[in-house]
């Protein structure tokens, strides 16, 4: 019985190892970069991180100043990039992001990407108030509904996302969810594949429910319209928005975007709609090569419409 | 729960230590954690039909005790009719009460005299046919005096309930297991070792083929009308690998979960693919449920002792019932139907025992007249697989009709390549693993890594390609 515990557990440790040199070799999963909190209680990632993104189709990098894609080669006439995971687009290779695709747009302009996945509403403005020393001519802010939710504390406490307390008038600041965990996880490679491919089901030893087919979720964005409502205030009372333009994405509620231009915010409203071919991934929400072109088409125009002349 | 389930995971080594630190000094402490953990096993699908279960262990342990007491034949053979009805009055209501009411129903409209009777909406209780059978077994064999009756009743439900073969078989004999029951389980190293490594194997063949395959075979069958004749070909192809994998892994996972308790199972697969004929294939398939039927049916009604008309009434029984036992589905008997006639043809000439040992057993590669007659058998299965998939007879007769014509000849539609690797792979390990009593059971004559990098190349294509989870296709039947 000991000889069978004892080459059992070998043979585990064996296959470990080896499960993680065939995991590293494939990249059957992705690299994940590593975040900090910086002095000012922004997430960002450690400067000068590469790493492949999964089966190594390409790589990506973090940049010296912690962001995601490639520094531009000049400050000057520069306009930012700030986002969520859209922007942050680890799952395309450099020439698809945002700030590539605009510079051969606009040549005359410079971007800066400042992303992350996960950056609220609010998260977006205190980013860009950290960039104001780059001296920046625009900041365009890609937005989505739950970014403005996610933003107010009021609605839903979220630890690890910065939020605006609008009783108490004041930002605070998200933490990082489970960093032991996560940094064990993005290190140990062949657990985050097994993490990935294999979700755990929590609730396996409960009865399963009947399927059903579920209504069609509810916008919950204009539900909270007198929170939104708030929330511009606190950031126009608290920001420069002048030199903000809100790009919204596609599927965005049109009353948040109305509440928005009615606060004096500057918009260009992303529009898929007539395009036949889609935007985003089969497996995945986010934008495909194709899809931050055509953004970067309509962006471009936005931005000509504006008085980015 | 699913073998290849992460529940599974969790029970089998929890009831692994309790058996063997817990409960390994005393047999009926051993009997009795089986029993409970075969209850829990499959009381985690629907608690409710343990009932079931229960019911028919009191009753069969009843009638054995009371078969050992009566020398009187009418009785002894009242008590054998009860245990019959009683068996095959679950496996009739569950299985096919629907199926016999809609036949009725379909035949009166035919005549022209509908009638109203509706059918119920019945869950078939997972695993019914085998058990059944098996305790089935138990009584006719205490019947027939080839088996004392027991009078541990533990150990009697242990027998009937045991979880690794209790919802997909293979269907034990009371002679080879019950008295398994009897005796003091030890720890055996190699025992265990060899039930590790065909639990391997049968996961394998489970979670990389079976369910790999079962994705195409679905798309091709079910949108039938858009293909060629060559892709629904593919389809049957990808079916017949699907089935094989399936029920042939969930076998080996079940003998390979026994030896790790110590206990030995009938073979229940034996490479049928290899077959050089009908005849040979059925020796090779699902051997636990063709060798009952021969057993308990075939030579009770006389075999083939009788003269030409006799034999080709007992086949087609034989084989008409086989295919009823797979389902409450005319596409069952059509299935059993079409065997008995790839069948007849060799046993009335005498030529259905001419391949009784596995093909070119002292060479490498088999001759192009075992490889031709093994591509014949093959293609034969295939076709009969069409109506063991298809959802009706029309739509296996349509299935046909698509691949029998020129588009035969044109190229697939859907051609995975990667599947297609994992297949040759798995026909290649299997071809040279063919001796043993699985694929991977002479494995242990290779120095430790060689093995164990085999075993782990497994689990990286295991983990690698895993489809999507399948139910274990048997469990339905």
């Amino acid at each position: 019985m000991i000889k069978f515990f004892r080459n059992i557990i070998l043979f585990f440790l064996v296959s470990l190892i080896v499960g993680e040199i065939v995991v590293r070799v494939t990249h059957a999963v992705s690299d994940i970069p590593q975040r900090r909190i910086d002095k000012d209680g922004i997430q960002k990632y450690y400067p000068n991180q590469t790493g492949y993104w999964l089966k190594g189709t390409h790589t990506w990098q973090i940049n010296e100043l912690g962001w995601p894609g490639e520094l531009p080669n000049s400050y000057d006439n520069l306009v930012t990039i700030i986002g969520d995971s859209f922007i942050e687009n680890f799952m395309n290779p450099s020439e698809c992001h945002q700030a590539v695709l605009l510079k051969q747009r606009l040549n005359n302009y410079n971007f800066l990407e400042a992303a992350r996945s996960g950056v609220s509403f609010i998260e977006a403005f205190e980013i860009s108030k950290r960039l104001d020393s780059l001296k920046p001519v625009k900041n365009l802010i890609y937005v989505t509904n739950s970014d403005f939710i996610e933003s107010i504390k009021d609605i839903k406490p979220l630890e690890d996302i910065t939020q605006v307390d609008l009783k108490a008038q004041k930002v605070v600041y998200g933490k990082m969810k489970s960093p032991g965990v996560k940094k064990l996880l993005y290190n140990w490679k062949l657990a985050y594949y097994f993490y990935n491919r294999f979700p755990i089901n929590f609730n396996f030893w409960k009865p399963k429910k009947p399927k059903v087919v579920a209504p069609k979720k509810e916008d919950t964005s204009f539900k909270y319209g007198l929170e939104i409502q708030s929330l511009l205030s606190y950031v126009n009372e608290n920001y420069s928005i002048n030199d903000k333009i809100l790009v919204f994405h596609p599927n965005s509620n049109k009353a948040i975007i109305e509440l928005c231009k009615q606060q004096g915010f500057q918009v260009i409203h992303l529009n898929s709609s007539k395009d036949e071919k889609s935007w985003t991934f089969d497996y995945d929400h986010h934008w495909t090569c194709y899809g931050h072109e055509q953004a970067a088409n309509q962006v471009k125009q936005g931005l000509l419409n504006t008085n980015l002349k | 729960m699913l073998f290849n389930s992460i529940e599974f995971f969790v029970f089998l080594p929890i009831v692994f230590i309790l058996y063997w630190f817990v409960t390994a000094k005393y047999l009926k402490a051993q009997n009795l954690l089986i029993a409970v953990s075969s209850y829990v096993f499959y009381g985690w699908w629907d608690w409710r039909f343990l009932s079931l279960i229960a019911f028919s262990s009191i009753v069969d342990y009843s009638i054995g005790l009371l078969l050992s007491k009566s020398e009187s034949k009418k009785k002894r053979k009242l008590l054998l009719w009860i245990s019959i009805c009683v068996n095959l009055g679950f496996l009739g209501f569950f299985k096919y009460y629907n199926f016999f009411v809609q036949s009725l129903v379909d035949s009166f409209t035919l005549l022209g005299q509908p009638l109203e009777i509706s059918t119920l909406k019945i869950i078939l209780p997972v695993g019914i046919s085998f058990y059944t059978f098996q305790t089935l077994s138990y009584t006719i064999d205490v019947y027939n005096k080839k088996l004392t009756p027991t009078k541990d009743f533990v150990a009697f439900t242990a027998f009937v309930s045991f979880f690794p073969q209790l919802v997909a078989g293979p269907i034990e004999r009371a002679t080879n297991l019950l008295p398994q029951f009897y005796t003091q389980r030890k720890f055996n190293y190699k025992l265990a070792v060899n039930g590790m490594r065909q639990v391997l194997w049968g996961l394998f063949k489970k979670v990389v083929i079976a369910d790999n395959c079962a994705k195409y075979a679905n798309i091709i069958f079910n949108n039938y009308e858009d293909y060629s004749g060559s892709t629904l070909l593919l389809g049957a192809f990808f079916f017949a690998f699907q089935i094989y994998g399936d029920f042939s892994g969930y076998s080996d996972i079940a003998i390979g979960v026994s030896r790790l308790f110590g206990f030995n199972l009938k073979r229940n697969f034996a490479f049928p693919y290899f077959s050089r004929d009908i005849a040979e294939f059925w020796r090779r398939w699902h051997i636990s449920l063709s060798t009952w039927f021969r057993d308990y049916l075939y030579i009770p009604l006389g075999g083939s002792r009788g003269g030409t008309s006799m034999k080709i009434k007992n086949t087609f029984i034989i084989f008409l019932v086989s295919g009823f036992w797979h389902g409450a589905n005319w596409t069952f008997i059509v299935w059993g139907a079409l065997n008995a006639i790839y069948f007849l043809p060799l046993m009335l000439t005498n030529k259905n025992r001419i391949n009784t040992d596995m093909v070119a057993m002292h060479s490498v590669l088999p001759s192009v007249k075992e490889l031709s007659q093994m591509a014949i058998t093959f293609f034969l299965t295939l076709i009969a697989w069409v109506f063991f998939r298809a959802d009706s007879v029309t739509h296996a007769f349509l299935f046909l009709k698509g691949i029998f014509n020129v588009s035969l000849f044109s190229n697939f539609q859907i051609f995975p390549t990667t599947i297609m690797y994992l297949i040759l792979f798995f026909i290649g390990i299997e071809w040279m693993g063919r001796r043993g009593e699985y694929a991977i059971d002479k494995i242990d004559a290779l120095n430790k890594p060689l093995r164990w990098g085999f075993y782990i190349l497994i689990i990286v294509l295991m983990f690698s390609f895993t489809g999507e989870q399948q139910e274990f296709i048997y469990f339905q039947f």
